[in-house]
């Protein structure tokens, strides 16, 4: 059993048999079904199906944010699936970078106050991440925003802040659901461009849960999945990028 | 320090909510401080009233028309008795008087004794108003009612009526305020040797002795001891002849306790409705921060120290505005006046605090109950 927070080789979350059911008895809905797979440290993979049929139960597992009901879940080879309230929530500031389809700003906080919020609560002292939260809104073309109240931001900058938050901590994998599911077409592209760069930047993994099949075209690997079942997983060999 | 951090700000982005709640725990304190001090106050003042111009402790003879015959033992009893004022042992004669001025007259109750001891018990000379008190043969000290009802000024001679038919002119060499309306009219002090010659007494036989106890409040003990070591006397003190008062003074007390224990409740009612209220209100922003990892305790602790800050900042105000009635009340025409006393004010600026603090309680529960899952999927 290794430690979640020592340095990888190759494999970053193992999933087994991962099972969701809300309710009990007669209404029970199965909504993750014995989910089998594996996620290698760096990688940029999408997480494809219909409406309902158990995305977000399933990123929300993999984000220590719901427990599975049967299975097991490993992060870097330490077992997560019963592991305690405060020790996910610990686990989860440290290796795990949520995006959602709403930007989830702090509203009474500036641009830069929400991206060092991670840090804060991880208990490092602002003027000790301040610097890596300048760059790191850089990275994300928003310099000379972290001054703004979050509410004075368009919505691609709102999603962008959210994105620099997320990447604060340099976590590990970075979880979106449905990340650019409130953005026009130019603001969606930004988005895929910037993941994109942060993992080829950063070595961050990426699984973005999304409806739509282009975006998904663009990643190294897709997963589907239908009724909770996971019922495709294929290597996109299309999806990389051109190298330089 | 990330949740007082959240939570001020959380406080500084409602001004209005912030300051509305402020400003009821402040009104709450102030309500307690003021009638606590008021009260405190009025019951010092009524139990001065009332003991500040009697002693505390009166050693008479059985019978109220015969002489108490005071012996160098029993006087020792009494002078060597911890519990007295050192000092403040009197023995006292005690008569009658007639005081005519033309149309007017008053009668007079004049106490003769020994300037020492009356001054421990009476303190005339921090009471004298005019003149000096001196208490040789032909002097009299008056109170400042009878002093103005007659246009009296120490220097001034005053005609008296005694129970013997005879008549004295006295001299009087002081007017003092001796704390109760009825004493300043009535009461007056003269020689030892004057009532002896009208009543025709011998050295030796007094009215009563008066004491004064360092404790008022040990009055009923200190009497309990002497009746049983002093045989046949009657030994009287100021509780038991003050029972109604004392009765009274209690049940003002609890009144007052019921007052301010009522205040606290709507203070507290006020500030968890309040927070609960702003734990909703909240509840997008606690889901968000757990979702980045932030701890249920770290995230209850949020409406802790909203708490904290609101009740100290409320306490604070509470007790400025509270002194500041206490200033405006020392203007009022009333026969007494008001000390705040620092121990009680920090007492209710403490139990401010602390009553706010545990109002947090339900919403930093209701705070903990928050899942993020619930608050991410939805706007
Ligand atoms: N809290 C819940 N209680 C009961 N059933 C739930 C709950 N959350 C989700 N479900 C059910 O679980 C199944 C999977 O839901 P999930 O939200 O994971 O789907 P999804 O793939 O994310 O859908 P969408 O694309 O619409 O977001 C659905 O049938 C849903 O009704
Ligand atoms: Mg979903």
């Amino acid at each position: 059993m290794g430690d979640a927070r020592s340095a990888p080789d190759g494999v970053l979350v193992e999933a087994e048999a991962l099972t969701r059911v809300y309710g009990e008895g007669e209404t029970a809905t199965v909504a993750v079904d014995g989910a089998t797979f594996s996620v290698a440290e760096g990688e940029f993979l999408a997480l494809i199906g219909q409406s309902g049929s158990g995305k977000s139960t399933l990123l929300n597992m993999l984000g220590l944010l719901d427990t599975p009901t049967r299975g097991t879940l490993r992060y870097r080879g330490q077992d997560v699936s019963g592991m305690d309230k405060l020790k996910r929530a610990l686990l989860r500031n440290e290796l795990i970078g949520f995006v959602f389809q709403f930007h989830h700003l702090l509203p009474e906080f500036t641009v830069l106050e929400n991206v060092l919020m991670p840090a804060l609560i991880a208990g490092s002292h602002a003027a000790d991440v301040r610097e890596r939260a300048l760059e790191t809104l850089e990275l994300l073309g928003l310099s000379g925003l972290e001054g703004k109240n979050a509410n004075q931001l368009s919505g691609g900058q709102k999603q962008r802040v959210a994105i620099a938050r997320a990447l604060l901590n340099r976590p590990a994998i970075v979880l979106a659901d449905e990340p650019t599911g409130n953005l026009d077409t130019a603001n969606t592209e930004a988005v895929y461009d910037l993941f994109r760069t942060i993992n080829r930047e950063l070595g961050t993994a990426f699984l973005i849960v999304t409806h739509d099949r282009t975006v998904a075209q663009r990643t190294d690997r897709i997963i589907e999945i239908r009724d909770g079942r996971i019922v495709g997983d294929v290597k996109n060999e299309f999806g990389r990028p051109a190298r330089d | 320090m990330l949740p007082l951090k959240i939570a001020l700000r959380f406080l500084r982005t409602s001004p209005v909510q912030s300051a509305l709640i402020a400003t009821g725990i402040a009104v709450g304190i102030a309500t307690q401080v003021f009638v606590g001090s008021l009260i405190t106050s009025l019951q010092a003042s009524l139990v001065e009233q009332t003991i500040g111009s009697t002693p505390h402790v009166i050693v008479r003879a059985p019978d109220e028309a015969e002489p108490l015959k005071v012996t160098a033992a029993m006087l020792s009893v009494v002078q060597t008795d911890p519990r007295v004022e050192p000092g403040a042992v009197v023995p006292v004669r005690v008569t009658n008087a007639l005081l005519t001025d033309g149309e007017d007259s008053a009668t007079l109750a004049l106490k003769g004794g020994d300037l020492g001891g009356l001054d421990a018990i009476y303190r005339l000379r921090e009471r004298t108003v005019a003149g000096t008190v001196r208490l040789g043969k032909g002097d009299v000290v008056i109170g400042t009612t009878l002093a103005e009802k007659f246009s009296l000024a120490p220097g001034d001679s005053v005609a008296l009526t005694l129970p013997d038919g005879s008549r004295r002119t006295l001299r009087v060499t002081a007017v003092v305020d001796l704390g109760a309306e009825a004493a300043n009219e009535r009461q007056a002090f003269v020689d030892a040797d004057l009532p002896r010659s009208v009543l025709g007494w011998r050295s030796g036989e007094f009215a009563a002795i008066e004491a004064q106890i360092l404790d008022p409040f040990d009055s009923t003990a200190v009497a309990t001891d002497w009746r049983s070591r002093l045989r046949g006397v009657r030994v009287v003190e100021w509780q038991e002849q003050n029972a109604d008062l004392l009765t009274a003074l209690q049940s003002q007390a609890s009144s007052s306790y019921m007052i301010q224990a009522f205040v606290l409740i709507a203070v507290a009612l006020g500030i968890a409705s309040t927070l609960a209220i702003s734990a909703v209100q909240k509840t997008r922003q606690i889901g968000i921060l757990k979702a980045m990892g932030m701890s249920d305790a770290q995230a209850s602790r949020i409406f802790l120290w909203q708490a904290a800050a609101l009740g100290l900042a409320g306490t604070a105000g509470g007790v400025a505005l509270g002194y500041a009635l206490l200033w405006g009340f020392s203007f009022a025409p009333v026969q007494f006046s008001i000390r705040p006393e620092p121990s009680f004010i920090a007492l209710s600026a403490s139990i401010g605090v602390a009553v706010s603090m545990a109002s947090s309680i339900i919403p930093a529960r209701r705070t903990s109950r928050v899942d993020p899952i619930e608050v991410i999927q939805g706007g």
